[in-house]
């Protein structure tokens, strides 16, 4: 059985037009999948190799560079948060936002509860430092976040 | 001015040269680990940082303010190159200190030890000591990379010629890197390992003990190693090979790198196929059914504990030297043979034989009588011509891509046994065609010297089987027993490629001098040692001796008249026949 | 947040209703500059932005009619225009305010580009984690091709261009320009060697300009006002050095860390430093004075105390010693932050993003990280600071020994840090003190 569904394939087949090789498509294909399966497995690193004509290895190749995604080893849980832990946000208290948020959770960066709820990530400068401290939930941007109102944004 | 100026030596360059190679001319070692001149230009390792500038035409020399790759850096002329300035000698320096930094220092369990670039360019160009006063990165080994190959992680450099490698000569793309920044590392796809028919060259271009052939793993200690140029025999793209063996024992074939031949790379069959040489089936020793024989060698098998190594005059087992009453009797046998029945005799001439081999069998037979019979033995031909790099999809790549070729016929040199044998007779007639319908063949002198394998299947068919029933004479001269030396009358043990000089001839008119690299086991001789005493040539088995006279008897093989063909070997001048 | 004395430009229009439509630019006059250059011709478009003087916003400051006149005239087959929007510098933010708040202005810019330099698709490479700029992006973009603003026979002139957004994935070397190309081609963002330059062979083996967002946003303006309106503001070049290109025009400051009001403002070229914390970012927080600034991004380095005269334009930092203007983000650190924990934020952010590609980077960035976290778990020698100086050294400061300049915005902060504050990191050393800040997780 397919790991991709007909129409993620071709949604991926879509992009066709707008490059000329296959292997550009790389990054939308490998954001389709994680968007929808909370990681990319290795069955469908395959599945896109395939679509793209490239080898299995090159997709994992060009996955495992990006911090975004995640393998089949440790997926995502249903919602993402990032913290950034730069400078502007560390002048402002970033890091001490991030320690606060792994004890309350109890979990490190990195990880999901244990409930598959909420994954705590770090993250290098998120272009919000007008904001500081702030967060990205999924790909959206908070500004002057709080322990507080980050429980507040992510459970609400 | 065409020249580029190394150090103040002035060399004259190449039009495609970079400055590795123009320092090379000029006897100045640039170190480097990630350009090779097969491969893609990445520039990464940094190692071959340099300081370049320009020598202008009034003589003045204007340095340039950068350190520059020398690697990606073309040999213009009146370039001006210096290697020795305190900025490069910092940068190596460092360089070296941050390859080291994480790195196991494991050489004492480390095969690279000895043929190892981090090694050598510590010693030449680094520091002595580490100012690393942190935890290093620890990584795992991982031995699921190939079936030929493990990855020995701590110690990568990440030079990635071994990605580049499976990317752009093979094609089949197993090798990647993983992870980002100081974490990276190299590894496959989980299930997908780098098994492809080119694999070994990996460990070849690996330039520490990172990547490891699994064959050769903790075997022995390259220092021990003596090497010898020569050319492997598995098929007749001839790609020019070191032998490395130590007291008789092959350890491992290396390629080497010949513009004329090959490139840089040998295929896995050559690079592991060689073991047959090493095998207790050979034949050690000639028997004669009329004479005695017993005491041979050739009866013996190896006694327990006996390693292959010690093939050669074994202490404890008496080995008598047959050869000299074998010679005496095949000599006889066959004038008698060819003077009653010249027509009837015919001696069937190996594609694995050597030039000079096939030579001397042939002029010394047609010297007893010009209507004795010369047929070219079996070519084993073993599925396509394999072309790499392959396509994703496992599709082969059209001639002007191919960069390497494992070609079907697996024999080395049918080329230059025909070029002997249309020499002597006009035309080559194989034997497969000369035993069809009725022949009257009743002499036979066969040669044989195929390895022994489960991929080739004996050279001996049931045509030539039915062929020499009722033979009033056949000999065998073979490295190998097989069904037709078990009912011959004599036997003469014959050597591997690794065990006798010559020259083959490869798919493209390339000749190419192979050496021994070793002693033939127990008493089997080199063939043109052989040839020369059945012959009564004076003097001892001379290659360069042998070249020199075939050059100017047979024109297609004119090339051979220097002697000496060098490490590259020589062009023929014209093809001839199944290739013109 | 303007400027009273300083008439806005590119922030004009940030905070009007529904900036951010088609209808509302166009309402405002938007794609008149645009209209202005299809009746030119190309050549004449790049002669007017050089003769601008426009330089670079990404951070390399390059000029930018110079860069477009270096790709081939007269070829066939595609030539490419990729925009950088992978904004990823710390401190930066300026590019993300421009595209949320007014697209348009910023699309204008890049058809005219396209225009100029003949290219015949544009990609506009995104960073992830800017989810509102794409969402925003994308319907401007959509609004444009409804609007006969892109795609076939842009507004009747016969010329084609199509925009692609691509977004990336966290990585910050994909903010430079052939590691950018790299991750747009779907491979690893290892930075390519030069020669060949992009102009010459860029994404997918074609001609390619790599321009930034902000500097697409200007050349709107330089088309619609002029190239002289465009040179009347900022420092002109210095007469005497035939090397200074001149810093014009409006620019962007972005302003965060220890300042009453960080945020945006939009100044000529070299207003200075203590004017833009003093006056435009209400001062220095809680009483405090600076002890050090960030002229334009971590990989700058950084300005001492005394130093905050300096004119932030893109000659002013590197007469103090920085690496240059950069993004021009400014980031304020107070006299109670120890520059322990600052030069080891930078030295890890470097770590983390270093691409692995050239040994020294590779290397030193991660090593220079784990010096400084012994330093800051109280086990630092005094050695360890020469030691992270001749790592700074052989990263980036020699020129030349690394592919990229990632490495030499690696090197600068260190650079600077053990120039400026020597006596700080010593001090430190000696006290054998732990930082009080959470070492969470180094550099992985």
């Amino acid at each position: 059985m397919s790991e991709l569904s007909e129409e993620m394939k071709a949604k991926i087949r879509e992009h066709f037009g707008h490059y000329p090789t296959k292997q550009a498509i790389t990054l939308p294909a490998l954001h389709m999948v994680q968007d929808a399966k909370r990681c990319v497995s290795n069955k469908a690193m395959e599945e896109i190799a395939e679509i793209l004509e490239l080898a299995p290895s090159q997709i994992h190749d060009t996955l495992s560079f990006y911090g975004y995604f995640r393998t089949e080893e440790s997926p995502l849980g249903e919602k993402r948060v990032w913290i950034c832990r730069s400078l502007p946000c560390m002048l402002r208290g970033g890091e001490e936002l991030l320690a606060e948020l792994c004890e309350r959770w109890g979990i490190k960066p990195g990880e999901t509860t244990p409930d598959g709820k909420l994954t705590l990530e770090l993250a290098e400068c998120l272009g919000a430092c007008d904001g500081a401290p702030c967060m990205l939930l999924g790909d959206e941007l908070s500004l002057r976040m709080t322990a507080d109102s980050v429980e507040e944004l992510v459970r609400g | 001015m065409s020249s580029v100026f190394v150090n103040d030596i002035e060399v004259e360059v190449g039009p495609k040269d970079n400055l590795i190679q123009a320092a090379r001319a000029a006897g100045v070692e640039i170190p480097h680990y990630c350009w090779h001149e097969a491969l893609s230009v990445v520039a990464s390792c940094r190692m071959c940082l340099i300081e370049v500038g320009e020598k202008k035409s009034d003589g003045t020399i204007v340095m340039g303010p950068k350190l520059v790759p020398a690697c990606q850096t073309p040999a213009k002329p009146g370039t001006v190159v210096k290697t020795e300035t305190p900025k490069v000698k910092t940068a190596q320096q460092m360089t070296l200190e941050f390859l080291l930094l994480n790195h196991p220092l494991d050489c004492s369990i480390c095969d690279q030890a000895g043929e190892c670039y981090l090694q050598d360019y510590t010693y030449k160009f680094g520091k002595a000591q580490s100012r690393l006063n942190e935890p290093k990165v620890q990584r795992l080994d991982k031995y699921h990379i190939g079936e030929q190959i493990a990855l020995f992680t701590d110690r990568c450099v990440m030079c990635t010629r071994c990605v580049r490698f499976t990317r752009e000569i093979s094609g089949t793309s197993e090798l990647q890197v993983v992870a980002r920044g100081s974490v990276e590392e190299i590894d496959v796809f989980p299930s997908k390992p780098c098994n492809n028919k080119l694999a070994g060259n990996v460990v070849d271009l690996c330039p520490v003990g990172a990547l490891c052939s699994k064959d050769f793993l903790y075997k022995k200690r390259v220092w021990w190693l003596k090497s010898q140029k020569s050319v492997c025999a598995g098929c007749s793209t001839g790609c020019s090979v070191e032998v490395d063996q130590n007291e008789d024992y092959v350890y491992r074939l290396r390629p080497r790198a010949n513009p004329l031949a090959q490139g840089h790379f040998m295929c896995d069959e050559g690079r592991f196929g060689f073991k047959y040489v090493q095998s207790d089936q050979r034949l050690m020793g000639p028997t004669s059914k009329t004479i005695s024989t017993s005491g041979t060698a050739a009866s013996a098998v190896l006694k327990n504990g006996e390693t292959v190594g010690k093939l050669f005059q074994p202490a404890d087992l008496a080995v008598v030297d047959h050869w000299p009453s074998v010679i005496k009797e095949t000599r006889e046998r066959i004038r008698q043979a060819i003077v009653s029945n010249p027509s009837g005799f015919a001696a069937v001439l190996s594609p694995m034989m050597s030039v000079e081999e096939a030579y001397l069998l042939a002029s010394y037979l047609k010297s007893i009588d010009r209507n004795v019979k010369l047929l070219l033995g079996p070519i084993p031909i073993v599925g396509e011509n394999d072309c790499y790099p392959k396509g994703v999809d496992g599709s082969s790549p059209s001639v002007e891509k191919t960069k390497f070729t494992i070609r079907a016929e697996k024999c080395p040199n049918r080329f230059g046994i025909e070029a002997v044998l249309t020499h002597f007779q006009g035309s080559v007639v194989a034997i497969e065609d000369a035993i069809r319908g009725n022949h009257n063949i009743q002499s036979w002198y066969f040669v044989g010297g195929y390895p022994l394998s489960d991929e080739v299947a004996t050279w001996v068919t049931p045509a030539i089987e039915k062929a020499t029933v009722g033979a009033s004479l056949l000999i065998v001269h073979d490295i190998f027993p097989s069904s037709l030396s078990m009912k011959a009358d004599i036997v003469l043990a014959g050597a591997a490629f690794t065990e006798r000089d010559g020259t083959f001839v490869n798919h493209r008119g390339l000749a190419q001098g192979f050496k021994a690299a070793t002693r033939p086991p127990k008493t089997a001789r080199a063939d043109g040692r052989i040839l020369s005493e059945l012959s009564e040539r004076r003097g001892l088995f001379n290659v360069e001796g042998i070249r020199k006279e075939i050059g100017d008897k047979i024109q297609s093989l004119e090339s051979l008249s220097i002697g000496d063909i060098g490490i590259h070997g020589v062009e023929l001048r014209e093809p001839v026949g199944a290739y013109s | 947040m303007t400027n009273t004395e300083f008439e806005p430009i590119l922030l004009a229009r940030i905070n009007k209703p529904d900036s951010a439509s088609l209808a509302s630019y166009q309402a405002d006059g938007g794609y008149s500059g645009l209209r202005k250059a299809l009746d030119m011709t190309q050549a004449q478009v790049i002669e007017l932005v050089k003769a601008s003087g426009l330089r670079g916003r990404g951070g390399a400051g390059f000029p930018t009619g110079m860069k477009w006149s270096f790709l081939p005239q007269n070829i066939t087959g595609p030539i490419y225009m990729c925009i950088n929007g992978d904004e990823s510098e710390p401190g930066t933010f300026n590019n993300r305010i421009l595209i949320e708040e007014d697209p348009h202005q910023v699309l204008e810019g890049i058809v005219i580009g396209c225009y100029a330099t003949k290219a015949t698709t544009a990609y506009f490479y995104l960073r992830y984690e800017y989810g509102k700029c794409y969402r925003t992006l994308q319907k401007a973009v959509d609004e444009m091709y409804a609007a006969g603003l892109l795609g076939k026979n842009i507004l009747g002139s016969g010329y084609n261009l199509d925009i692609h957004l691509h977004r990336g994935a966290c990585a910050y070397i994909c903010g430079e320009e052939t590691g950018l190309i790299e991750s747009l081609e779907g491979k690893r963002a290892w930075p390519r060697i030069k020669p060949p330059f992009p102009a010459v062979e860029g994404a997918f083996r074609r001609p390619t300009v790599v321009n930034n967002v902000e500097t697409m946003a200007c050349v709107t303006h330089i088309v619609n006002r002029g190239a002289e309106w465009f040179q009347s503001m900022g420092i002109p070049k210095d007469p005497n050095n035939p090397r200074d290109a001149g810093s014009y025009g409006p620019k962007l400051y972005c302003i965060s860390g220890h300042v009453n009001k960080p945020g945006l403002v939009e100044l000529p070229l070299g207003v200075t430093a203590r004017e833009l914390i003093d006056k435009h970012a209400g001062g220095v927080w809680k009483g405090r004075k600076a002890k050090a600034v960030v002229p334009g991004g971590i990989s700058m380095g950084f300005m001492s105390a005394s130093e905050l005269d300096t004119p932030l334009d893109f000659a002013g930092p590197g007469r103090v010693g920085c690496l240059g203007l950069g993004t021009a983000a400014v980031i304020v650190i107070d006299d109670h932050t120890s520059m322990v924990d600052v030069l080891y934020n930078a030295c890890r952010f470097f770590a983390h993003e270093s691409c692995g590609q050239c040994t020294p980077c590779r290397e030193g960035t991660a090593w220079s990280t784990k010096i400084l976290e012994r330093i800051r778990s109280g086990n630092g020698k005094l050695s360890d600071i020469d030691l992270l100086l001749e790592i700074s050294s052989s990263i980036g400061t020699i020129p030349g020994t690394t592919i990229c300049g990632l490495a030499d915005g690696a090197a600068w902060p260190i650079k600077n840090a053990i120039a400026k504050f020597r006596g700080e990191l010593e001090d430190y050393i000696r006290s054998g003190r732990k930082s009080e800040a959470p070492i969470l997780v180094g550099a992985h």
